[in-house]
């Protein structure tokens, strides 16, 4: 009898579950338009302090938080909670949060300076105990700093190089990994020349990180994403370089739909030994000496210009204004660029330190020595700019489009400078 | 023995229970409809406010809290304007609706949405007709089969999504490594603009066959012998039994189907999101993942904006919902 009741009670509660996971994908709605602020009127201290931290291992982030929080709790008694969440779904979280008025204390992402423009951020000299802050490598205090105020304060940081198959190399007849992009192209051709399903340079333009292997390729140009404060995307520099990368697509050297694959995708296709080339870093070059299965060679990237360029990579860790939080913080500070945290932090997530003390560190590491050498010059990318922000998400989801059949590189860059000068 | 078979499937599956008010309704030798809907008023018995709100109480705050409240803030978020960072800047007016109104690809994700409701509901429909005559047959091993047809509706939406991209793969891919041996392949599912809305439909219809094919198990369980005996009787042949008999009788059940198809097919995310994850901009998109990537992956990172979005996602499955209760209204009248 009631039989008919639950189908009908059931219409309703799907239709409504579908409402309610609407209403969860957007978010609640913000509490109040808060600009952070009042941070230090406040007399009450905070007893806890929450980090949402970024996973950059399944086996070693969370280990590494863990231990840090305990030390933290031991030195300074105050308790500090730790979220990780996975790359996919940080933004996400992070955006949510803010919505309900219901930031973390300390937040590590790849991006900080909408946060900073928005107010929401303690800067150095509200935080950052003095002598961490004179360690930081100074491209990134630059690449930190909005507004003349150091905002954006880097957990580690990687370099792109160019891995090579050695294999693959010797099979096709090739010397000494390529220096020039006439050779590059040579030798991929040379490669494509063994036949079988060899994929002579794998080619990552989907919308994981584009921008990140683009960035490799004009700056090896001598193009950049920004130039004395002026949006340079569709410069002739980076057309040329995403025309020679839709040349290489069109020439099929590189896998098959470059436009729509990920990085990831990219170094598994790699890491199964069918790729001959490929830009990678080294969490990369820790995943294949693990597994044993391929014979890669590591090379500065091939290049245009008179000395090879290597793009780099920083996230931050950024600090939000609180009531109450501000030595809590600046306690987690003092103790993460303790050369004993930040580094081993960075040893064991396979990546590249941050500071002074850290390249001292690392640097009898033989296997470092390639990014190493690079990483004071290394550039990157216009993550000062809170416009950046939003035209990177433009450029993951536009540029792979350029590669594809018909599609047209100067378009694609005209549009996202039009996008990046609309925006600042 | 049809008896026991439907109560069989009824314990085991919330969707045979719906079955059974669909196909409740339709056996023209039940009268309890009249009775049902005139509860508590016909009898006169009337329970007093008190009493009343003490029953109706959780169900009336679990509406409240999971129902109207987020509603309620899907409205204010769609009418603020937000920071790429999630933070409210102020009001925004109907400047977040007018620009989902005015995105270039809306007309692309809507005709997405269509092509992907209607070929996925059409195609499970008439696949699961097929399974469910399939499995009130008797044979060896039928416990097992309808156990196996379960699986997919068990596992996770994203598991299921990502084997999928696994199968689909361009490199690696098992169809991919089948086509090849039979000279086919490759074919790139996942990249091709031509392959990814088939390839994304046929999960869509795999996922969806089991609760379908229950529904109509159930439909088919509770159709009454006595009618095929008579048919046969007078010498229909099996397909004007089929034509005639068994789906006009199981008309309740597919229409249940139907409309509740739309809503899970209308509002699924996992799939489309996993499988489309390597292509660039909206192109693939259903209003679900345009939606979403409005929120947290493309340029305008827009909260707001993206709730704007959410309440037109609203509106359509109210639409669909209320398009329900007509039809559940037809059938009280036809009983």
């Amino acid at each position: 009898m009631t039989s008919r009741h639950m189908g009908a009670v059931r219409v309703a509660a799907v239709a409504l579950a579908g409402g309610l996971a609407l209403a969860a994908c957007s978010g609640g709605s913000g509490a109040g338009s808060a600009g952070g602020g009042g941070a230090s009127d406040s007399g009450q201290k905070v007893k806890k302090i929450k980090l949402v931290a970024a996973e950059y291992s399944k086996d070693h982030t969370a280990a590494f938080w863990k231990q840090f929080a305990d030390k933290y709790k031991a030195k300074t008694g105050t308790e500090l909670e730790v979220q990780v969440v996975s790359w996919d779904s940080i933004d996400q979280t992070s955006s949510t949060m803010i919505q309900n008025n219901n930031a973390p204390d300390i937040l590590n992402l790849n991006a900080y300076a909408s946060y900073a423009k928005d107010g929401l951020l303690y800067n150095a000299d509200e935080v950052l105990p003095a002598s961490a802050k004179s360690d930081i490598l100074d491209a990134f205090v630059k690449s930190g700093t909005y507004q003349d105020k150091l905002y954006g304060f880097p957990d580690l940081s990687s370099a792109r190089a160019f891995f090579y198959n050695k294999a693959i190399f010797k099979k096709a007849g090739i010397a000494a990994p390529p220096k020039t992009w006439d050779e590059f192209e040579a030798d991929a051709k040379k490669i494509k020349s063994l036949g079988g399903d060899t994929i002579p340079y794998a080619l990552p333009l989907g919308p994981e990180e584009s921008q990140g292997e683009f960035s490799m390729w004009l700056f090896n140009n001598s193009g950049d994403w920004k130039k004395d404060g002026k949006w340079t995307i569709n410069s002739p520099e980076n057309t040329e370089a995403l025309t020679f990368l839709k040349k290489l697509t069109d020439e099929k050297l590189t896998q098959n739909n470059p436009g729509k694959t990920n990085r990831a995708d990219a170094f598994n296709l790699f890491k199964s030994g069918k790729v001959g080339m490929v830009v990678g870093f080294s969490p990369l070059a820790g995943q294949l000496d693990e597994e044993k299965k391929v014979d890669y060679g590591v090379a500065p990237m091939p290049t245009k210009m008179s000395e090879p360029q290597t793009f780099g990579v920083t996230d931050y860790l950024m600090a939000f204004k609180k009531p109450g939080n501000q030595e809590a913080v600046k306690a987690f500070y003092d103790l993460y660029y303790q050369k004993d945290q930040v580094n081993q932090f960075i040893k064991a997530e396979g990546f590249l330190p941050v500071t002074k003390s850290g390249i001292e560190f690392f640097k009898d590491d033989p296997k470092l020595k390639v990014y190493l050498d690079t990483l004071p010059n290394a550039h990157l990318t216009p993550t000062d700019d809170p416009t950046w922000d939003k035209v990177k998400l433009a450029v993951q989801q536009n540029l792979g489009g350029a590669v594809g059949s018909g599609g047209d590189p100067k378009k694609v860059l005209d549009d996202l400078q039009k996008q990046a000068e609309s925006g600042s | 023995m049809p008896d026991q078979q439907s109560s069989v499937v009824a314990a085991g599956s919330p969707a045979a229970t719906t079955a059974g008010g669909a196909d409740g309704a339709g056996t023209p030798s039940r009268g309890s409809g009249v009775r049902t809907r005139g509860r508590g008023g016909a009898r006169g018995d009337r329970a007093s406010l008190g009493s009343a709100l003490l029953w109706l109480g959780p169900a009336l705050l679990l509406i409240a809290g999971v129902v109207v409240y987020p509603a309620i803030e899907l409205v204010r978020a769609s009418m603020s304007k937000f920071s790429i960072t999630g933070l409210r800047l102020g009001d925004a007016g109907w400047t977040n609706y007018t620009n989902v109104l005015d995105h270039p690809l809306l007309p692309t994700v809507l005709v997405n949405t269509i092509v992907w409701v209607v070929a996925v509901v059409a195609l499970t429909i008439v696949i699961s007709l097929g399974v469910a005559q399939f499995l009130t047959k008797d044979f060896r091993g039928r416990k097992l089969v309808r156990w196996a047809i379960i699986v997919p509706w068990a596992a996770s939406l994203v598991i299921t999504a990502k084997t999928f991209v696994m199968i689909y793969d361009f490199y690696y891919g098992t169809a991919n490594l089948l086509l090849s041996k039979f000279g086919l392949g490759p074919v790139d599912f996942l990249g091709s603009d031509t392959w990814i809305m088939p390839s994304m439909i046929l999960v869509g219809v795999f996922v969806s066959i089991p609760f379908t094919a229950y529904v109509f198990v159930a439909g088919l369980g509770a159709i009454p012998r006595d009618v095929y005996e008579a048919a046969r009787v007078d010498g229909a042949s099996p397909f004007q039994v089929w034509w005639r008999i068994t789906l006009p009788l199981l008309r309740p059940a597919l229409l249940v189907a139907a409309v509740l198809n739309i809503i899970y097919v209308f509002n699924s995310f996992p799939i489309i999101y996993t499988l489309n994850d390597r292509n660039p901009g909206f192109s693939h998109d259903t209003t679900i993942t345009f939606m979403y990537k409005l929120a947290f992956k493309s340029a305008e990172k827009d909260v707001g904006m993206s709730a704007a979005a959410g309440v037109f996602n609203v509106l359509l499955i109210l639409v669909v919902v209320m398009v329900y209760l007509r039809f559940t209204r037809w059938r009280e009248e036809t009983a």
